[in-house]
């Protein structure tokens, strides 16, 4: 059974558990948490049409997030600024503006501007925001994940009750960095959240052609933690599962591995046709969009009217409007500055 | 992965005065390399809290090559961490704990292990500071065995530096006696950049006066003439130069009156030209020794950064002694003749002499 079929014969809304105490507010969360996600939808949206303006606009690889926003949306909502961490892989957009990234610092990476949010040196796949925790973006699949470890690790031995959220794609788990990472993180007892974004496919590859055990949180077994699924399209779903996770990490018991299930609306990067897609699938996947579902459970527990989702709507596709058209009027980089940020310290005879 | 164990050898065949920016008024012990870089990390751990070792068989083995031996008992297991082997994972822990503040030390039992984690090294250690924009310090020293040892085979015995010398973001550093082992990687530990500090495990027995000031260093990026001459500079670093470089520039001033003026890289990056170009206006000559494989190896490197400079100055073109270009093997004749030798340099050295 393929995750789309799966997914698709879970309930299309649920109430969310009773242990979340966001069920008893106001809905300021809840509304917060649907816009985030539009903004993220409709910023994603429009990267594929600046991308494909003429003259290289963006440039280079470029992977979208549209379809995924639940999970960085979920984690946004248990992350505590100032104390935790999360590092990714692909795909950095959607988390970086969960975390608090402005739209503009994204767009003006995206254009290689100076006022990027890594001064036009990092580009699509490596949005960086230290001081919010958000420490990338990382080009090379699976190559972070010992990084996440690092960073859970300086955590434990500073003693500063923090965790660490590292997310990969199904197609990290196969790189041996997977293995060794959640291995020694386990011996460790580190406090990080593994986080498979599983959207079924790698680049181009249905997860049943690349992994020989079809059950990903099976994956996670045979390191001594918890493993297992939840509904990566359910915003609600990944706040209950993940905070879980996050307070026996918190609590010095050690790491856990989930695997979210979710579906990519977009191809892997933008060269991919997504040839490799039926038309039935895709129609079935938009059935389950994690923030159609969010509209209409927040609907029904009367949270919110559709004039006010239209009108949230209209808040982010101004906000992204804006975002793009300061970003444009922004400056490149001076060409000198290419010799900037390499090394941290002067030393004699050091080369220009 | 088979693991060599090298027999420590208490007696060392070069004992040696320490040279570089000691006081000469610093008291002095006589010490190993592998205690010189033990007494290196012992004082920088003792000096910040946030300075650890980790790696395999770090802590309770004592150390593969008992580089570590008795720091567990000193300073525990929080700060003194034994690792699987799995160096891409603690490779890559060290990175993302430097990012966030610590300043983490890795050992690896031989650097040729360092291609399954090399991603971990370019990619996270060098990259990441550049692709945030400068938002991350990198203070991570990564230390070990480099290059032929004995009889370790194809497999074990790969020279590095020319691997991570052309990696913009990465300091490469390789001491060639005990007291600027001490010192550099004292230096290393204090920096907050990226290290990459390369030993042998053939020099671990080596003998040479240390100080024992705690703020003794050798800074980075600065050459060290060794040894003063006006006929020919012979630029060199590391275990070459322990090994054959220095029997040679002596061979070469008993028995064939050349008499060279001997620099010590120490840094391989960034690499200390000006010393050179300034031996090679005096002297005209220049040869670089290293036991790197001579297509794009070290020595290609240094040679490129030189050429340019000293062509004016220059009486011969600059020769370059390498090792011969295959596999190490494992026969230990084979494995000698493989290598540069004194005479490879000798002769070498009275080519551009015209001798």
């Amino acid at each position: 059974m393929s995750v789309v079929d799966e997914v698709a014969k879970r309930p299309a809304t649920r109430k969310p558990p009773e242990s979340n105490s966001a069920a008893k507010s106001d809905g300021s969360a809840e509304r917060a948490r649907l816009r985030l996600m539009m903004l993220i939808r409709r910023f994603e949206e429009r990267t594929v049409q600046e991308y494909q303006k003429a003259g290289q606009k963006i440039g280079g690889f470029c992977h979208v997030y549209s379809g995924q926003e639940a999970i960085a949306v979920g984690i946004s909502a248990i992350f505590q600024k100032g104390k935790d961490q999360l590092i990714n892989g692909y795909r950095c957009h959607g988390h970086s503006l969960a975390l608090g990234m402005p739209a503009r610092d994204c767009f003006a990476e995206l254009f290689g501007k100076a006022t990027g949010c890594s001064k036009g040196k990092g580009g699509s796949m490596h949005f960086f925001d230290a001081e919010a925790g958000n420490n990338g973006g990382h080009g090379i699949v699976g190559g972070h994940i010992p990084v996440g470890l690092g960073l859970a690790f300086a955590q434990k031995y500073k003693n500063t009750g923090g965790v660490t959220f590292c997310l990969f794609g199904d197609g990290a788990i196969n790189q041996g960095t997977h293995n060794e990472a959640l291995n020694m993180a386990s011996l460790m007892k580190a406090p990080v959240i593994w986080i498979v974004e599983n959207n079924g496919v790698a680049m181009g590859t249905q997860v049943e052609r690349s992994s020989a055990e079809k059950d990903l949180a099976e994956r996670g077994s045979g390191y001594a933690m918890p493993h297992y699924h939840v509904d990566g399209n359910d915003v609600d779903t990944v706040i209950e599962k993940f905070g879980a996770a996050v307070e026996r990490a918190r609590k010095g018991e050690g790491p856990s591995y989930i695997v979210a299930d979710t579906y990519r609306f977009r191809g892997h990067s933008m060269s991919d046709a997504m040839k490799y897609r039926t038309k039935d699938e895709m129609e079935k996947a938009k059935l389950r969009d994690p923030i159609t579902l969010y509209e209409v459970r927040l609907r029904e527990q009367g949270l919110l009217t559709q004039e006010q989702i239209d009108q949230l709507q209209e808040e982010v596709s101004k906000e992204v409007a804006d975002a793009v058209a300061q970003a444009d009027n922004d400056p490149h980089p001076q060409l000198e500055d290419r010799f900037d940020d390499i090394l941290a310290e002067k030393y004699p005879y050091q080369p220009k | 992965m088979a693991r060599p164990c090298l027999l420590l050898n208490p007696t060392s065949r070069h004992g040696r005065a320490a040279r570089g920016t000691a006081d000469r008024t610093t008291p002095m012990a006589q010490l190993q390399f592998r205690q010189a870089l033990r007494a290196a990390m012992t004082e920088e751990m003792e000096r910040d809290e946030n300075v650890f070792l980790i790696g395999e068989e770090v802590a309770e083995y004592n150390g593969a090559y008992k580089v570590s031996e008795g720091m567990l008992d000193k300073f525990g297991p929080k700060r003194i961490i034994d690792t699987p082997i799995s160096e891409a994972a603690f490779s890559g822990l060290a990175v993302g704990s430097a990012c966030m503040g610590l300043r983490p030390i890795v050992e690896f039992m031989s650097w040729s292990f360092t291609w399954v984690c090399i991603d971990q090294i370019v990619n996270n250690a060098a990259n990441v500071r550049y692709m945030s924009g400068g938002q991350y310090k990198v203070p991570v020293v990564f230390r070990g065995g480099n290059g032929i040892a004995h009889q370790l085979g194809a497999t074990h015995s790969h020279r590095m530096e020319s691997v991570y010398a052309r990696i913009p973001g990465l300091i490469v550093v390789h001491p060639s006696t005990p007291a600027d082992a001490k010192g550099l990687l004292k230096s290393s530990i204090r920096c907050d950049d990226p290290v990459i500090f390369l030993e042998s495990e053939k020099m671990l027995n080596e003998l040479g006066e240390v100080p024992d000031d705690a703020d003794y260093t050798v800074p980075i990026g600065v050459a060290n003439v060794e040894r003063q001459g006006k006929d020919v500079t012979l630029v060199s670093y590391g275990r070459a130069l322990q090994r054959v470089v220095r029997p040679a520039v002596k061979a070469l001033a008993d028995d064939h009156g050349i008499d060279v003026e001997l620099i010590d890289l120490r840094t391989l990056r960034p690499m200390d030209t000006k010393t050179c170009i300034e031996s090679i206006k005096k002297t005209n000559r220049c040869v670089i020794v290293d036991e790197d494989w001579g297509y794009c190896g070290m020595g290609s490197g240094i040679l490129q950064k030189l050429q340019k400079p000293a062509f004016d100055y220059l009486d011969a073109p600059i020769e370059y002694v390498h090792s011969d270009e295959i596999p190490v093997p494992f026969n230990h004749y084979l494995e000698e003749a493989m290598m540069p030798s004194v005479d490879r340099i000798v002769s070498a050295v009275k080519e551009v002499c015209y001798r």
